[in-house]
């Protein structure tokens, strides 16, 4: 689990923790049922206090995105899906909310932005390149 | 001692020196584990506090316990369990850094000398000069490692910083981290520096003339402010703009920024997007909410 960070940021530490845990198992870089580093570990690791660890945590587990198995750990939960495809559309929601509003504020109709939409999409993901190949 | 309890406990406070009033009515409460900030402008009674704590002044009225036990009242025992770093680093200038160090060491059964190696190593700490040659940083690396070398329970920091460069500062801010890692630690420190407590503290108690004027968690004070900029998507702002509690705005051309205190995240973005703005939010620094807040 790779996780940084950022001090300047004014950010509250549990939440950089939280938001990042959160898309690392959207993307399913943390797997369903795998086990999380201990409170301890990633304290130290981060050079944090094990407090803000805790607290992040807590609040993951109370989301149901991480379930606690008594006397083992913490665990990514098994979840339903339509709870995935809530936690989703609002990463979603977020990052477009800042792209509309801009193309909004400079001018940019909704014919052109759903073009760039279209080929950015083309830039980076590779199965839609793919299929637009065949 | 339960583990539960504040390590240290402040009911009422007063000390007065000659026609200053230093602390006028404190209540404090410092729980376990943490590490607690201090912040305050010079005289606005933070090193009085601190030493309050140890019993190195004594209340006019109220009272001060520290694990337990009256401040005032405090035996070896416990102050065998309390690191002390002061402004001034009262040292014994005719040693040897080196020799200072074992001299200071005998007195506590909990040295750690692996600890301490690690420390003369990291921050270049000559032990063969005298303590009375040393300049203001090397000095106030030595009052550190003296007070850090025994692995006490409660360290007390009184601006301890000021001297060092940013690289020693930053390696000293890592080394508070570390030493907060055993649960049973606490940590309590004042500094001017407040970008430097920023990264370790997760409480702040913030002082003004004698008296404490917030006293919260860090990351609850960190939500309690935002910076927002807010455009209108069609036209103008509004003139009334959607925000109560607005601490500070700044506005032009159908932009505006915006301080607001006490409104969470997304009722702010809720309540710009019901008004056609555009909101960018951006957190405060410790320092902006400190002056927000002694204003």
């Amino acid at each position: 689990m790779l996780l940084e960070i950022n001090h300047r940021s004014g950010q509250p530490i549990y939440r950089q923790v939280v938001e990042q845990i959160r898309r690392q198992i959207m993307a399913g870089r943390l797997r369903e049922d795998e086990q999380l580093v201990s409170v301890r570990e990633l304290a130290a690791e981060l050079n944090v206090n094990p407090m803000t660890i805790s607290k992040a945590y807590s609040l993951l587990e109370h989301e149901g995105l991480l379930e606690r198995r008594r006397g083992v750990g913490l665990f990514v939960a098994r979840l339903r899906r339509e709870q995935t495809n809530r936690e989703k559309a609002k990463l979603l929601e977020e990052a477009m909310t800042k792209a509309v509003t801009a193309a909004i504020q400079v001018g940019i109709p909704r014919k052109e932005a759903g073009e760039m939409l279209d080929k950015l999409y083309r830039k980076y993901d590779s199965k839609s390149r793919s299929d637009s190949n065949e | 001692m339960n583990k539960m309890n504040p390590i240290v406990q402040m009911s009422g406070l007063y000390k007065r020196f000659g026609k200053i009033q230093a602390l006028a009515g404190v209540d404090l409460s410092i729980k376990r584990s943490s590490i607690i900030g201090l912040a305050g402008a010079n005289g606005a009674g933070k090193s009085t506090l601190l030493r309050h704590i140890i019993g190195l002044y004594l209340p006019d009225r109220g009272k001060c316990t520290t694990f337990g036990c009256e401040a005032g009242k405090l035996g070896p025992e416990e102050l065998a369990r309390i690191g002390y770093v002061h402004q001034e680093g009262d040292l014994l200038d005719w040693m040897k850094a080196g020799q200072l160090i074992r001299y200071v060491s005998a007195y506590y059964p909990t040295w750690n000398r692996e600890l301490e190696e690690k420390y003369i190593a990291d921050y270049e700490i000559s032990t063969d000069a005298r303590v009375g040659s040393l300049s203001p940083g090397q000095r106030q690396k030595l009052a550190i490692l003296l007070a850090i070398g025994f692995e006490p329970e409660l360290l007390i920091l009184d601006e301890p910083a000021a001297a060092l460069d940013p690289v020693m500062r930053a390696r000293f801010l890592d080394m508070l981290l570390q030493f907060i890692q055993d649960e049973n630690r606490t940590i309590i420190i004042s500094s001017h520096i407040l970008s430097d407590i920023e990264k370790v503290v997760d409480h702040v108690v913030i002082m003004k003339a004698g008296l404490i004027l917030l006293d919260l968690g860090f990351d609850e004070l960190r939500e309690r402010y935002y910076r927002v900029r807010l455009s209108a998507l069609g036209g103008d702002l509004p003139r009334e703009l959607p925000f109560a509690n607005i601490v500070d705005c700044k506005r032009s051309n159908g932009e505006a920024i915006v301080t607001v205190a006490d409104c969470p995240a997304e009722e702010l973005q809720r309540q710009a997007e019901s008004a056609d703005c555009r909101i960018e939010m951006q957190a405060l620094s410790l320092e902006d909410i400190y002056r927000i807040i002694v204003r």
